[in-house]
């Protein structure tokens, strides 16, 4: 039936998209200059998917705030975490970490929060920033 | 690495299990469905390393996989890029003292292989995307296209 198959054309064409089109809806021509439009503002990025509640994303780590009372070190299923004897902190690799949250549940102090932080990726898996308190 | 033409956006990646725990290739194929379609980028999943720009490996590489891993790398021509999906590629993760691992990938991989790290566990889909984005920005770079 003609009829029918323009009501279901008219109808796919105005309803919202299940696609969540981040970061960008294309692929941009050139990522370095898309790059610097973000930075200006001039391009703005899709959000991604809404997290579900209680996220365990990158951990944060409070320095000031750690006794070095080493629990966390015995409940870190994947080694993660190193015990700076000498300061008394520990040292957190994040891309050693299975994101489990044992040592910010086990921590007396509180010094560990899985942030909401996942976007993470890079060609140095022991870089700056994938180091807490290096 | 001497890149051509053809390896400029739409990179087709082929995907290896090396040893994971199936949570990491869930995510890449979630990546795949229409929720988060990258194939709107021109990614596809290809069924023969022979046809693949990018390797996609999850898991630290099993005893029994460490061959098949070096296989399937040679397998694919040059140019190409190694992806490693989730913190067992990477490091190993919470197989860091098991006697059947022989990873993580990149020891096993030549010193001239280009590896790129997406960390998680497992990693999200939109993570799986922002790896392609760091990919891009490094073979613009490669090419001297970062301007």
């Amino acid at each position: 039936m003609p009829t029918s198959t323009i009501y279901t054309l008219i109808k796919q064409l105005l309803t919202k998209k299940a696609t969540n089109p981040f970061p960008v809806k294309y692929t941009p021509n050139n990522m370095h200059a898309a790059a610097s439009l973000i930075e200006s503002g001039d391009l703005t990025i899709n959000p991604p998917v809404e997290l579900p509640p209680d996220f365990r994303g990158k951990l944060s780590y409070d320095v000031d705030a750690c006794i070095g009372c080493q629990l966390c070190l015995k409940v870190c299923p994947a080694e993660a975490l190193v015990f700076k004897s000498e300061e008394r902190k520990v040292k957190h690799y994040v891309s050693r970490c299975t994101f489990c949250a044992q040592c910010a549940n086990i921590c007396p102090k509180d010094c560990f929060e899985m942030t909401e932080e996942f976007l993470i990726a890079g060609l140095d898996k022991y870089s700056d920033d994938m180091i807490l308190n290096p | 690495m001497k890149l051509t033409k053809t390896f400029d956006k739409a990179l087709w990646v082929f995907h290896v299990n090396s040893g994971s725990c199936n949570a990491c290739d869930i995510e890449i194929v979630a990546a795949l469905t229409p929720r988060y379609d990258v194939e709107r980028f021109g990614i596809k999943l290809v069924g023969s390393p022979r046809h693949a720009d990018v390797l996609l490996f999850t898991g630290p590489v099993t005893r029994k996989m460490k061959d098949r891993v070096m296989r399937v790398y040679e397998q694919t021509p040059d140019p190409k890029v190694v992806m490693v999906i989730g913190n067992c590629g990477s490091t190993t993760g919470v197989f860091y003292d098991s006697y059947a691992i022989d990873g993580p990938i990149d020891t096993l991989l030549p010193d001239d292989a280009h590896v790129l790290y997406v960390t998680g566990c497992p990693v999200r889909p939109e993570n799986v995307i922002n790896g392609v984005k760091e990919a891009w920005l490094y073979l613009e770079k490669l090419r001297g296209d970062d301007k």
